[in-house]
């Protein structure tokens, strides 16, 4: 009764770091309506050790369903299989990752089940009185932040941000179960095939699951000069954005477009170099945990939204931070 | 040779009495930035010897009056965005900014004028009457920077110049600090005025030599509720520059009319990485319309689009939507800083001429392009008749070379603009350093001994911004 | 090749302001435009007609007003436009926007691809392409970046994901969301504007759809918005000034300290 589902990503048969503070969210809510966390994976060739680290991470109940066409994301087969978990079980809330596998499964599933979705949420409770769902998640470029629940319809969906949270240390003294879940052929789709990946110039994690993201913005002037962003990203061991200036001048690819029409990211640290900070970038990053600015121009909007922030010429600045980070990492 | 006093540590702790510790800059370092403006730091930078940043018209005042007793030259300063070397302090001495006098101080909506300190930025000043459903139609394109007493000094122009004007046409009132430390308000909110001289034209556009702007009165206009633009590919730039007379002899008037040749777009667009069609495009057009009506501005735009049309343009672009607006302007307002990346050494022109003249100074570009082995892209406000043609030192020449040719190509030029076409040699940057031996050249004894005079009269010590537009004896 | 492309009316956003006390914008100079995003999707149709032939619909759902995004469509090449506009309408979440909008696209006949932006700039959910391919039980692409093939029965393309590209194939109809990458939008020209002025775009309610009230708008969205809040920034600013030599050394050390304080440090892979 009451249960609170996630839903676990996985790529290559290795889980996502996303699943786990998925279920740092999950376990909390559990926990005020004394119910339990289930976590639903897809997928192929899965190490039960994988599994089992999600019980130890905050699951009660890992659902496990194995099929060759489950190793990639498909949304058709992915809607039908958790449609039919849904049916089958009747979860209360049902929480999967914004990314791009959350939010193309979980409309079309909201479709297929009848109910209602919130995207991108940032913030979850539990109502009180009602032990409704309360899904608060920035609107209107993040200018506000807007409370949404679904009082009538079940499961409750949401999707949520990335790094929005921190994931439970493991605890290997959980108990939890596993259930696998028998594949029934009617579940193959053919519409949709996967047929080749190719990870993009090396780059391991994604901007939106980086704790640190370093971006440059129209102050760099040229694209010779992004590589100043490129260093110092690699030298905090971070990942790089970019302003949407900087984008279209072609300095960076649109993967790493930080703001409203690229990415919008809660990192740890964000730190943004030459990016005045029109509300269109801001609206991007309001949800990083700590801002710190690198700009000219004091009365630029950057500042504030910043923790912390160094006026002066990047490129001045720059060359120097970059020493200095350099042998501090070397004393590590 | 006129010999000033130099700044003391006695004198800059007089000065730091009068506008307090904060707001004086003495050490190198930090003055760095008051040395020099937009225009190339190497060739006509010079290091002020204070900064000072007062916070209000009276310590001006004060500021000036020691001047005057020391004999140190004055060089007020607003943003530092000029582009003719106005603002930098050529004998040294004082640097007055006016950053910290920022304040609007009072929108009247019955008179429609807005009254605001010389140091708000002018974007600023007009985000906040835009409130009111009102704008200052008369400001210039250099938009997130630039302060309100620098456009008046300059009497910026910019790119809705052809329906709007410049920013003189919208100055109501100003106040003054005169050179030996006088306040004095010319002109109020009336809009006619001829009780006497007219001082207060005088002062706009006397780009700092003949006292200090500390506060102006702006006649503001009701905000215009729709625009629409229009980007037009020609096959030549003569044809593109054609259609401009066609155009204003239409009975419509255009908020501009701007003209980027090829080579500008290009580079702006390589810039920007903005893929416009430019194949086989020559120039380009882009034609702003606005009005308070959506339907006449739309048959406007239909009229304007056809008039291109039946001349010869390749196609008519629209942007109706304010995100393709940007798209299309952001190419135009790219294109300096896509040339300074380029080549940063260049020499950014901005002659006038009257507009019927327009198609013959694009053959002479070309002329000189080639006589000199230079690139000279060339765009601008085609609609008042301004362009800023740019000569691009070509990369792979030396620079003696360079000093050697640019003097020649100006004057050439200079030459032709004026005495052919009667035209001037600039129409909104002004002449500042930039330009005043080629000034002195252009213009007649009697006009240049009349600027003499004007000079010696206002400042007949010779402590305000000296060695601007005329030479000090 | 018929086509269909949803878009959607939001408010610019370009040169509003912060308020600087309550962080919020200031809405006063803000005005409609076409959904930033939309705009690809319109283009990659165009695209598509101009190499296969076709034709392309585009359809929103809005107030009245919203018909001049369809014009705007029209102007860069679009064929025809429905707009739909019902006060029933009102208030809709994605699930009734995409019921709402797939009703009417059912209507058009066999439609061989769907093409949506990737989200709207200000309900910022992407929702509505994922929830039309639902209702209209078509398979969906979603964050395609590139179209490498398309024939009458199927496509190839590749998908944005969060770390690279997949590359799928995906049989007709298919509803595509499209990323910013996959092609620059062109320029609407005089020629479509007055096409657009001519042409009378069919306006339907709920009657014409055949629609329940019960199932649209605030009434058949199973969300509600329960709370607005303005989100206070609290952050406050540390601001060091490094113009110098010596404030750069300066500004540099209590950098290094803030980020230390707060456990930034040491990740680096820096050798």
């Amino acid at each position: 009764m009451n249960e609170i589902w996630t839903l676990s990503e996985q790529h290559g048969g290795k889980l996502k770091d996303v699943s786990f503070e998925l279920l740092a969210r999950g376990r909390a809510l559990a926990d005020t309506l004394q119910s339990q966390l289930c976590t639903v994976v897809l997928g192929n060739k899965i190490d039960d050790k994988e599994l089992e680290s999600l019980i130890f991470h905050g699951a009660d109940t890992v659902f496990y369903v194995e099929n060759p066409c489950l190793g990639d994301m498909v949304c058709e087969i992915y809607a039908m299989v958790l449609a039919y978990l849904v049916g089958e079980y009747t979860p209360h809330v049902l929480l999967a990752a914004a990314t791009t596998t959350g939010r193309s499964v979980l409309p079309y599933l909201a479709v297929k089940i009848h109910t209602g979705l919130t995207a991108d949420c940032t913030d979850l409770a539990i109502e009180k009185e009602t032990g409704n769902l309360l899904q608060t998640r920035p609107a209107i470029g993040g200018n506000i932040m807007a409370t949404i629940k679904t009082p009538n319809h079940r499961p409750q969906m949401a999707t949520v941000r990335p790094k929005s949270y921190k994931a439970l240390a493991e605890d290997r003294s959980r108990s939890g179960k596993v259930v696998r879940v028998a594949w029934n052929p009617e579940w193959n789709d053919t519409r949709v095939q996967v047929l080749s990946y190719r990870e993009e110039c090396g780059n391991s994690s994604s901007l939106e699951e980086a704790d640190i993201v370093v971006s440059g913005g129209k102050g760099l002037k040229k694209r010779e000069n992004f590589r100043l962003i490129e260093e110092l990203a690699d030298s905090l061991g971070g990942q790089v954005g970019a302003s949407r200036d900087a984008v279209d001048r072609g300095w960076a690819s649109y993967p790493h477009q930080v703001g409203l029409s690229g990415k919008t990211i809660s990192p740890k640290l964000y730190l943004a170099v030459g990016i005045s900070g029109a509300v269109q970038h801001l609206a991007g990053i309001k949800t990083a945990e700590y801002i710190v600015a690198i700009n000219s121009d004091e009365h630029a909007n950057i500042l504030q939204v910043a923790d912390f922030a160094l006026v002066g010429d990047l490129f001045a600045i720059l060359p120097q931070l970059l020493r200095r980070l350099g042998t501090q990492g070397g004393e590590k | 040779m006129n010999t000033y006093t130099k700044v003391t540590p006695e004198i800059v702790s007089e000065l730091s009495t009068i506008v307090g510790n904060n707001n004086l800059i003495s050490d190198f370092d930090r003055m760095e930035n008051y040395g020099h403006d937009e225009t190339s730091k190497e060739e006509y930078g010079h290091m002020p010897e204070v900064v000072v940043m007062p916070q209000s018209c009276e310590q001006v005042a004060q500021v000036m009056r020691l001047a005057t007793r020391y004999h140190i030259p004055v060089t007020p300063r607003g943003a530092g965005s000029g582009l003719s070397g106005g603002a930098i302090p050529l004998f040294g001495g004082i640097v007055l900014s006016v950053e910290k006098m920022n304040k609007v101080l009072e929108i009247d909506e019955k008179n429609l004028t807005v009254t605001a300190e010389a140091g708000i930025i002018t974007n600023e000043l007009n985000n906040q009457v835009i409130e009111h459903k009102l704008f200052f139609a008369g400001y210039p394109m250099s938009l997130e920077t630039c302060f309100l007493g620098g456009n008046i000094a300059e009497n910026a122009g910019g790119g809705r110049a052809v329906k709007y004007g410049v920013t003189g046409r919208y100055v109501l009132g100003l106040e003054i600090v005169t050179p030996d430390g006088r306040i004095v308000n010319l002109g109020g909110k009336v809009t006619k005025d001829v009780s006497g001289y007219d001082l207060k034209q005088l002062y706009i556009g006397s780009e700092g030599t003949l006292g200090i702007i500390t506060k102006a009165t702006i006649k503001l206009l009701g905000l215009p509720t729709a625009k629409a633009d229009l980007l037009v590919p020609f096959k030549t730039a003569e044809e593109a520059i054609a259609v401009v007379s066609v155009i204003m002899t239409k009975g419509i008037v255009p908020t501009s009319i701007e003209f980027m040749d090829r080579t500008s777009l290009q580079m702006s667009c390589n810039y920007l990485n903005e893929t416009l069609p430019l194949e086989k495009v020559g120039a380009m057009l882009l034609i702003e319309l606005d009005g308070s009506e959506e339907k006449q501005v739309e048959a406007d735009m239909i009229s304007v689009g056809d008039l291109c049309e039946a001349n010869g343009a390749m196609e008519v672009y629209i942007a109706e939507d304010k995100n393709t607006q940007e798209r299309i302007w952001s190419v135009r307002r790219n294109i300096a800083e896509a040339l300074k990346v380029y080549s940063p050494v260049q020499s950014l022109e901005d002659i006038v001429v009257p507009i019927g003249s327009i198609p013959l100074v694009l053959p002479k570009l070309t002329m000189l392009s080639e006589k000199y082995g230079v690139t000279i892209p060339c765009y601008g406000h085609a609609g008042d008749g301004n362009l800023h043609a740019t000569i691009v030192k070509n990369p792979e020449s030396t620079m003696e070379h360079w000093h050697e040719i640019e003097p020649m190509i100006l004057r050439e030029l200079y030459a032709f603009i004026v005495t052919e076409l009667g035209g001037k040699i600039s129409g909104e940057h002004g002449i500042g350093i930039k330009r005043r031996e080629f000034l002195r050249e252009v213009i007649s004894d009697t006009e240049y001994d009349l600027f003499c005079a004007l000079k010696k009269a206002f400042d007949p010590q010779m402590i305000m911004n000296p060695g601007k537009i005329i030479r000090i004896q | 090749m018929y086509i269909v492309v949803p878009i959607k009316q939001v408010p610019e956003t370009s040169n509003v302001q912060m308020d600087k006390e309550t962080g919020t914008m200031i809405r006063s100079a803000s005005e409609a435009i076409v959904n930033p995003l939309d705009l690809y999707a319109l283009e990659t149709a165009l695209q598509i007609k101009e190499r296969t032939g076709g034709r392309i619909t585009v359809i929103t759902m809005g107030p009245l007003g919203a018909a001049k995004v369809l014009k705007e469509a029209i102007a860069m090449g679009c064929d025809d436009a429905i707009h739909l506009s019902d006060r029933a309408f009102g208030g809709s979440d994605t699930w009734a926007t995409s019921y709402t909008l797939a009703s009417a696209i059912r209507k058009l006949g066999k439609v061989d691809l769907v093409i949506a932006g990737e989200r709207a700039t200000d309900g910022d959910t992407g929702q509505v392409g994922p929830g039309l391919a639902s209702w209209l039980d078509m398979g969906l692409v979603t964050y395609t970046s590139h179209i490498e093939e398309l024939t009458d029965t199927y496509l190839i393309a590749e998908r944005l994901l969060e770390e690279g590209y997949q590359k799928v194939k995906a049989t007709l109809p298919v509803v595509l969301t499209v990323v910013k990458e996959i092609a620059i939008p062109r320029l609407p020209t005089l020629k479509g504007k007055k096409r657009a002025m001519h042409m009378t775009i069919p306006l339907l309610g709920a009657k014409d759809l055949g629609l329940e009230n019960a199932d649209l708008g605030l009434l058949g969205s199973p969300t509600r918005v329960v709370k607005i809040e303005s989100p206070k920034i609290s952050r406050a600013c540390t601001v060091v000034k490094a113009t110098d030599d010596s404030s750069i050394q300066e500004g540099i050390d209590k950098l290094m300290l803030f980020l230390a304080s707060k456990e930034l440090l040491g990740k680096g892979v820096a050798k």
